[in-house]
């Protein structure tokens, strides 16, 4: 990292006012201590309250939180976000502005935020599935896209380990969100986002020895 | 006693869609601001991994997108350009009129 005064605006860097440019800059008035890091941590605080404010401004998951909700959370997942950043200073490589590395904090503690807030006491069971839903085909489409459908749910029973069924099905049927199961089930979106690969490859795997989806050679001809 | 699963054809797309090459939400999440900076101020395309994972990451995509809109002004960009400056990058693979 560059020396303070070499990457410090030239003016009085303790006044207020300050608006920082570049990356060295940020990581500099970070890395220091006293009034100067105190007063970068409070810009970088207004940078994620920013982020978060058009995360949740964007999720249709928020809507129904209310508004004094939705600044609470915004304040919370900028709070969140600022740990974090600092947290992970040394791992910014400068592959893009400080300002878009730092964003995306905000934008995952906030999205985080709203979907938990959202899911919020809603059960989450296999049992509220709807039948059929209509999808305006021909009668022949329809019976082809019937045959799959039936196909994959038969998969789905009998290929996959439980594990696998109640990720695939939560996540991908009832649209529960990613973040919200894991926090059900104790575990990451990482290692459920890894579950779902499995999931689909063993699903595609099986439909295309069943003569349902076609081989890699075949959808490429 | 569970209903039985009936599944929509969008329920089957998302259940047997493509994600090779993998990428993990971590992986992801590390490269996302460089590659929406790339995609939004030097012209620069996704990797095929990167582009997949969106695709089939509904919730990484939606932070994706989040960040190349907040993130436009600072390049000169609206963020509805952003948005689909980021998505047609996204749906480069995806055959005419969807998936069936």
């Amino acid at each position: 990292m560059a020396e303070l005064e070499e990457v410090l605006d030239p003016v009085p860097y303790a006044t207020a006012g300050w608006d920082p440019t570049s990356n060295e800059e940020w990581l500099a008035r970070l890395g220091f201590c006293g009034a100067v890091r105190d007063e970068a941590v409070a810009r970088l605080h207004s940078l994620m309250v920013r982020a978060a404010r058009h995360q949740v401004h964007r999720m249709n998951d928020a809507i129904g939180l209310g508004a004094a909700r939705r600044e609470e959370i915004v304040l919370s997942a900028a709070d969140e976000a600022t740990v974090s950043v600092l947290a992970r200073l040394h791992t910014f490589e400068g592959r893009s502005r400080f300002t878009t590395w730092a964003f995306k904090f905000g934008i995952l503690h906030a999205g985080v935020e709203v979907r938990r807030a959202a899911w919020s006491g809603r059960e989450i069971e296999l049992h509220t599935i709807e039948e059929t839903r209509a999808s305006g085909q021909s009668p022949e489409g329809y019976a082809e896209t019937r045959d799959l459908a039936d196909a994959v749910t038969r998969a789905i029973a009998e290929i996959l380990t439980p594990h696998q069924r109640r990720v695939a099905v939560a996540l991908l049927v009832e649209e529960v969100p990613i973040d919200v199961l894991a926090d059900r089930l104790a575990t990451t979106r990482n290692a459920l986002y890894k579950t779902l690969h499995d999931a689909r490859k063993r699903l595609r795997e099986h439909l295309r020895a069943a003569g349902y989806l076609a081989t890699p050679e075949e959808a490429t001809r | 006693m569970t209903d039985p699963l009936s599944l929509s054809p969008e329920d089957v797309r998302r259940l047997t869609a493509v994600t090779d090459p993998w990428l993990s939400c971590d992986d992801c999440f590390d490269a996302v601001d460089a590659v929406v900076e790339g995609v939004l101020v030097r012209g620069t395309t996704m990797s095929e991994a990167f582009r997949v994972h969106l695709l089939s990451c509904s919730v990484c995509c939606e932070e994706a997108e989040a960040l190349a809109s907040l993130v436009a002004a600072d390049h000169g960009l609206d963020p509805a350009t952003a948005l689909s400056m980021v998505d047609e990058l996204v749906q480069a693979g995806v055959p005419r009129g969807g998936w069936t």
